[in-house]
C-alpha cells in the first residue's frame, strides 16, 4: 500500500507541476504575442481550462498531503471513542460528496459528446470536462490512501499546520 | 430559516473536521436536494467546473510560484542582507530587518505564507542567536508577513476583486499606503520592545557594507519595478503581471545569480500546487453555495435586516468590522473572503460604499485574522518554524495586532488613506 501511495504521490505531483509550468508558459507566450500585436484567440479559454485541471488534480494531491483547510481542534479534544466515530463520519461525508461530484461529472461528460471548445472546436469538451469525474475519483483515492496517517494524527492529538494564502 | 440552516450545517461540519471546502459543498448539495430534489444534481459538476474557470484567478498559482522561485534562487537571502546593512545597527535591528524585508517581499509576492517561508527560516534563527526571545522573533515575523496581503500584489485582493467585481489594479493601488503605514507602525513597536527589553543592536552601520549589499541585491530591486510598474502602467493585466513575476524571478535567480536549486524549486512548485488547489477548491464549492444563496435570497434578506436597523455608514462599517474580526478567530483568510464577501455585498451596496475601499477593509481584517488563534494560518506556520507555543507568541504579538487594527480603523473611517491614490490615478 505504501509503495502504491508513493507511486500516486510521485505521478500526480509531477502531473500537477507540469500543469502549473504549462499554465505559466502559456500566460507568458500570450503576453508576448499580444505585445507583438498578434493576440492568441484561444488563450483565455485554454488557460482557464488548465486552471480547472490544476484545481481538481491539485486538490486530490493536497488531500493526499491532508493539506485542505479544516478545524480539527474540537475533534482532538474528545475522548477516543466518540473521536473515532466522528472521524469516520467526517471521512464518509467527504467521500460521499466527491462521489456525487464524480457521478454528476461523468453524466455531464456523456451529455457533452460532439461539443468542442469555442476557440478551438477540434478540442473536445469531453476531454476538458473529464477533470470533474476523474479529479473527484482521484480525490477519493487520495483520501483513502491517506486516511490511516490522518487517523494517527487525530488519535494522538498532534499539532496540525494548515497553510493558506 | 434558510440562513440559520446553512450556518448551522456549516458550523457542524467544520467542527467535525470536514475540510471547509467540502463542508461548503455538502451544505450546498443538501440545500439543492432539499429545494429541487435530485433533478438539478447535474448542475453540481457544471457549477463547480465553471466556478474555477475565472481568468483573474490565474494570477493565484503564478504569484505563489513566483514566491517559491525567489526563495529557491537566492533573492530572499540577498534582500535580507541588504536590509541587515540598512537597519541592523538599530537597537533590536534584526526585528527591523525582518519587517523591512517583509515589506519588500510583499511587493513581489502576494501571499503571507510565502513571506514567512522566505524570511522565517533565516530571520527567526538569527534573532534567537542574538538573544531575542523566540516568541518575540516569531511574533515579529508573523505579523510583518501579513503585510504581504496588504501591499500589492495580493492574492486575497485578487480573490476579493473576482468575487465582488472590483478592479484588481485599483485594489492593488489602494493597498500601498495602508501597507506602508502598517510596516512602519510594526517597526515602531519592534523598536519599543527592543528599548524596553534591552535587545542588542547588530553590526555598526557601514556605508561600504550597505553599498556591497545593494549591489548584490540590485537585480532583486528591479523585480517590483517590473511587476508593479507593468500592472500599474497598464502594460500588463494583474494575471499577466503574475506571469511576468515568475519570468523575472527565474531570470534573476537562474541567469544573474545562477543559484537555482532545482530540487528545492520542484518542492516549491508542489507546495504552490497545494496552496493553489486549497484556495481554488474553496472557490469551486462556494460557487455551488452561491447558487443556493441566490435561490434562497439569503444575502438580500440579510441586507434588508441590517439596513432596517440602520443605514448609518459608520455603524454598518463597525458591524462589518466586528463580524470579520470575530470570523478571523475561527476561519482561514481565503475561506473568510470566499464565504462572507458574497453574503455582505448587498449590505455594502445598500450603504453606498466604494467596492475598492471595502476590499481594503476586508484585506486588513484578513491580515488581522491571520494573527488571531486558534485559526491563524500565518501565526501557526511561523510558530512551527520558530518552535514556539502559539499562545505565548500571541502575547508578544498583541501590540503588533494593535498596529494592524489601528490601520484598519484609519482606513475604515478616513477613506482617503487608501483611496487618495486611486482617485488621483484612476478616477
Amino acid at each position: 500500500m505504501k509503495t502504491f501511495r508513493r507511486l500516486v504521490e510521485t505521478l500526480l505531483g509531477a502531473f500537477c507541476v507540469a500543469l502549473i509550468v504549462t499554465l505559466t508558459a502559456l500566460v507568458l507566450v500570450a503576453v508576448a504575442y499580444r505585445q507583438l500585436g498578434a493576440s492568441l484567440t484561444w488563450y483565455d479559454e485554454v488557460a482557464t481550462v488548465l486552471l480547472a485541471w490544476l484545481t481538481y488534480y491539485g486538490a486530490a494531491f493536497a488531500m493526499l498531503k491532508r493539506g485542505h483547510l479544516g478545524s480539527p481542534e474540537l475533534l482532538m479534544r474528545l475522548p477516543i471513542a466518540p473521536r473515532r466515530v466522528l472521524f469516520v463520519v467526517s471521512e464518509a461525508l467527504v467521500i460521499g460528496f466527491f462521489a456525487v461530484v464524480a457521478w454528476t461529472g461523468a453524466e455531464v461528460v456523456v451529455l457533452l459528446k460532439g461539443d468542442g471548445l469555442i476557440s478551438l472546436p477540434w478540442v473536445s469538451v469531453q476531454v476538458t470536462q473529464s477533470v470533474m469525474p476523474l479529479g473527484a475519483a482521484m480525490f477519493i483515492l487520495c483520501q483513502l490512501l491517506s486516511v490511516r496517517d490522518e487517523w494517527a494524527v487525530i488519535r494522538l492529538g498532534g499539532n496540525v499546520v494548515k497553510e493558506s494564502v | 430559516m434558510a440562513t440559520l440552516l446553512i450556518l448551522l450545517g456549516l458550523i457542524a461540519l467544520v467542527l467535525l473536521n470536514v475540510p471547509i471546502a467540502a463542508a461548503i459543498g455538502i451544505v450546498a448539495l443538501a440545500g439543492t436536494v432539499a429545494l429541487h430534489g435530485t433533478e438539478n444534481l447535474l448542475n453540481v459538476a457544471i457549477t463547480m467546473y465553471e466556478g474555477t474557470r475565472s481568468f483573474p484567478l490565474l494570477a493565484v498559482p503564478l504569484f505563489i510560484l513566483a514566491g517559491g522561485i525567489m526563495n529557491a534562487g537566492g533573492i530572499s537571502r540577498r534582500l535580507i542582507e541588504f536590509a541587515a546593512a540598512l537597519f541592523g545597527s538599530f537597537r533590536g535591528g534584526l526585528a527591523m530587518v525582518d519587517i523591512g524585508v517583509s515589506m519588500f517581499f510583499a511587493e513581489i509576492s502576494g501571499s503571507a505564507v510565502a513571506d514567512v517561508a522566505a524570511t522565517g527560516g533565516i530571520m527567526i534563527p538569527a534573532m534567537k542567536k542574538k538573544g531575542y526571545p523566540a516568541e518575540f522573533a516569531a511574533a515579529t515575523t508573523s505579523s510583518s508577513a501579513s503585510l504581504a496581503i496588504i501591499i500589492p500584489p495580493s492574492i486575497p485582493m485578487i480573490l476579493y476583486g473576482t468575487l465582488a467585481g472590483a478592479s484588481i489594479v485599483q485594489l492593488f493601488v489602494a493597498g500601498i499606503v495602508p501597507g506602508l503605514i502598517g510596516g512602519f507602525g510594526l517597526m515602531a513597536v519592534a523598536y519599543g520592545f527592543a528599548r524596553r527589553y534591552g535587545f542588542a543592536a547588530g553590526e555598526a552601520f557601514r556605508l561600504a557594507r550597505l553599498w556591497q549589499a545593494f549591489k548584490a541585491a540590485a537585480w532583486a530591486f528591479l523585480l517590483p519595478i517590473i511587476i508593479l510598474g507593468g500592472i500599474f502602467g497598464g502594460v500588463v493585466t494583474a494575471t499577466e503581471g503574475a506571469g511576468l513575476a515568475v519570468l523575472a524571478a527565474l531570470f534573476v535567480s537562474g541567469v544573474i545569480y545562477r543559484e537555482i536549486d532545482w530540487r528545492f524549486l520542484y518542492r516549491c512548485a508542489l507546495e504552490g500546487v497545494v496552496q493553489t488547489a486549497v484556495v481554488m477548491l474553496l472557490i469551486a464549492t462556494s460557487a455551488l453555495l452561491g447558487v443556493l444563496l441566490t435561490e434562497t435570497r439569503v444575502p438580500q434578506q440579510l441586507a434588508a435586516a441590517v439596513t432596517s436597523l440602520t443605514t448609518d455608514k459608520t455603524l454598518v462599517l463597525a458591524l462589518l468590522n466586528v463580524l470579520f474580526f470575530v470570523l478571523g478567530f475561527v476561519l482561514h483568510s481565503a475561506a473568510a473572503i470566499i464565504l462572507v464577501v458574497p453574503i455582505v455585498l448587498p449590505i455594502v451596496n445598500a450603504i453606498g460604499l466604494d467596492l475598492v475601499h471595502f476590499g481594503i477593509i476586508v484585506t486588513l481584517n484578513l491580515a488581522i485574522g491571520q494573527q488571531t488563534p486558534p485559526v491563524a494560518s500565518v501565526l501557526i506556520v511561523t510558530c512551527s518554524i520558530a518552535r514556539t507555543d502559539i499562545w505565548a507568541t500571541t502575547r508578544w504579538n498583541i501590540p503588533y495586532i494593535g498596529v494592524l487594527i489601528g490601520v484598519l480603523l484609519m482606513v475604515t473611517y478616513v477613506p482617503s488613506t487608501c483611496m487618495a491614490l486611486v482617485e488621483f490615478f484612476y478616477r
